[in-house]
């Protein structure tokens, strides 16, 4: 079985002041996040302050290799009773290049048996209004 | 940045609370509640209809008038006081307060009524708790409403549309970094089932073996249908009163030895940020409230008789017994499947049948249970329980815990 894609059609996109450098680079296909320009802790979600220095410069950076941290397996029936039964699989991806933060992300044309804690993984880029959604794939 | 150097948390003396004739000052004195009701079944009642019955029934069990009613606490659910004092015709509030977040909360009611009962900012201060899912409303899918913020998208681009994907990201960690079974969920929810059998009004009551635990359908790999909890109607109240006046009511004072709410930031908002360090990761976020309760009541995990842990997901009992100090961290799995949590165990763990069988009411039937446990008068009594843990959450912080005792 492989994993298929949630459907992130109707899922409204808001963005703030915050993340919108991320949905920028994400249009170039760039995944990136944030670090502290003044003490360089990486953090995630992307927010206002460090919350370790409290200072609000943020240098974006490119996160680097990915790794599955975690997962779950949601079985669904197919979009029509024709269709065999879908598995979405919901991650938790580490960057560990990245201070070892996390993006939660499904995990999408990935052979199920094959999908374990500490997989390395590369992006796949799902085009979501003017930007895109990163998904990834086992290597 | 300046930033100015915090007391480092081993170091922090959490106070005590106060104590009259060795007592705590603060005691439970009636409770209260509404019959418990599978998801929308309560209708066509609204959810203030049942608060006002679990506050009634609560008042009668204390023997007090809902006019004494002077202090009204809840935790973040949707309902004001201004709407229960309009609706019960309560004269004066001196105190309303409500614990911020979500389930994590329900045992912090009765640090917030105590605190007030301490401080003499209130009498009777009467804590709610209700849940009600009417219409296309299910906690089974609650995230899809959170997650639509900036920040909390991710989840949902991720397929994380409800709570149990999330618990189960924490549960596969647990099962990695641990070696923690499948078969110590099954054993959750198989002891849980068993104490249901003899509870009145539990919801689910047929037992559950472990073949048909493993032929459940997996609603989230590796949490299967049984892992996760009922979603039932239900509002429950308790009132909460000084030690001196609980002794000249109705029943025998189930005094507040001692209650917490709050957390570590680094859990923060836990399976929704999901960013937790790695050793906090795998755990129920709950290792600080617990070190700040069991130092308010003065006793530790060795203390209590029973414990009535939240259970809205089974692996995270399991988690909390380790979070609680029941067993060492990482071991909660194996110290489940010896049969402690069971009669007779090392910690009977729920011995109502908790959320996963008898009622998901937001961690207020865990209340009632301890209320009852040590007046002696519960279905499926802990011979000779002196003091129970309830605890709240795991969920965003805060977090909370209560140790009662008789």
């Amino acid at each position: 079985m492989i994993s298929t894609a949630p459907a992130i059609a109707d899922i409204p996109l808001p963005i703030d002041q915050w993340t919108q450098p991320f949905w920028s680079a994400a249009c170039r296909c760039e995944l990136v996040m944030p670090c502290c320009a003044d003490c360089g802790t990486w953090r995630w979600p992307p927010g206002p302050f460090c919350p370790h220095c409290l200072s609000q410069a943020i240098a974006w950076q490119l996160a680097g290799p990915a790794r599955l941290y975690s997962f779950a397996i949601v079985h669904r029936p197919g979009p029509t009773p024709a269709d065999s039964p879908q598995a979405i699989v919901p991650g938790l991806v580490e960057f560990p290049e990245a201070g070892g933060m996390r993006i939660a992300a499904a995990i999408i044309d990935s052979k199920i048996d094959r999908i374990a804690i500490g997989s390395a993984l590369s992006v796949r880029w799902v085009p979501k209004d003017e930007t895109n959604v990163p998904m990834f794939v086992v290597v | 940045m300046l930033r100015l150097k915090a007391t480092p948390f081993d170091q922090i003396k959490w106070q005590p609370g106060r104590r009259t004739l060795n007592k705590p000052a603060a005691a439970i004195a009636g409770s209260g509640a509404t019959p418990y009701y599978f998801r929308g079944k309560s209708a066509p009642q609204t959810q203030y209809e049942l608060i006002g019955k679990a506050v009634i029934a609560a008042c009668v069990d204390a023997g007090i008038a809902v006019t004494e009613i002077d202090g009204l606490v809840s935790y973040a659910h949707g309902f004001e006081a201004s709407n229960i004092c309009e609706m019960l015709g309560i004269p004066e509030l001196s105190y309303a307060a409500t614990v911020t977040g979500q389930g994590g909360g329900s045992a912090g009611v009765l640090d917030l009524a105590a605190s007030a009962i301490e401080t003499g900012r209130a009498r009777h201060v009467v804590c709610i708790g209700c849940s009600q899912q009417l219409g296309g409303h299910r906690y089974g899918t609650s995230l899809a409403s959170l997650a639509t913020t900036s920040t909390g998208v991710f989840s949902l681009f991720a397929g994380l549309v409800g709570p149990g994907p999330s618990m189960a990201l924490l549960a596969r960690r647990h099962m990695h970094k641990y070696g923690t079974r499948r078969e110590a969920f099954a054993e959750v929810v198989m002891a849980s089932r068993d104490y249901a059998q003899t509870m009145p009004e539990a919801i689910r009551k047929n037992p559950v073996t472990l073949d048909d635990y493993f032929a459940a359908p997996m609603l989230a790999d590796p949490l299967c249908r049984l892992d996760f909890c009922l979603e039932t109607d239900a509002a429950l109240a308790f009132v909460v009163t000084g030690s001196d006046r609980a002794r000249d009511l109705r029943h025998k004072p189930v005094y507040i030895e001692g209650a917490a709410h709050g957390g570590g930031g680094d859990w923060g908002r836990g399976f929704l940020s999901l960013n937790m360090p790695d050793d906090v990761f795998a755990s129920a976020g709950s290792e600080r409230v617990a070190r700040q309760v069991y130092a308010r009541a003065g006793v530790s995990a060795k203390d209590i008789d029973v414990a009535l842990i939240y259970d809205h997901f089974s692996p995270l009992v399991v988690m909390q017994l380790e979070d609680y100090g029941f067993c060492p961290r990482g071991e909660g799995g194996r110290f489940v499947e010896s049969g402690a949590i069971r009669p007779g165990g090392a910690i009977p763990v729920n011995p109502h049948g908790g959320h996963l069988s008898e009622c998901y009411a937001i961690g207020m039937t865990h209340i009632r249970e301890a209320v009852e446990q040590l007046r002696g008068t519960a279905v499926n009594q802990v011979p000779d329980a002196r003091l129970a843990l309830v605890t709240g959450g795991p969920a965003p912080v805060p977090v909370s815990a209560a140790i009662l005792g008789n």
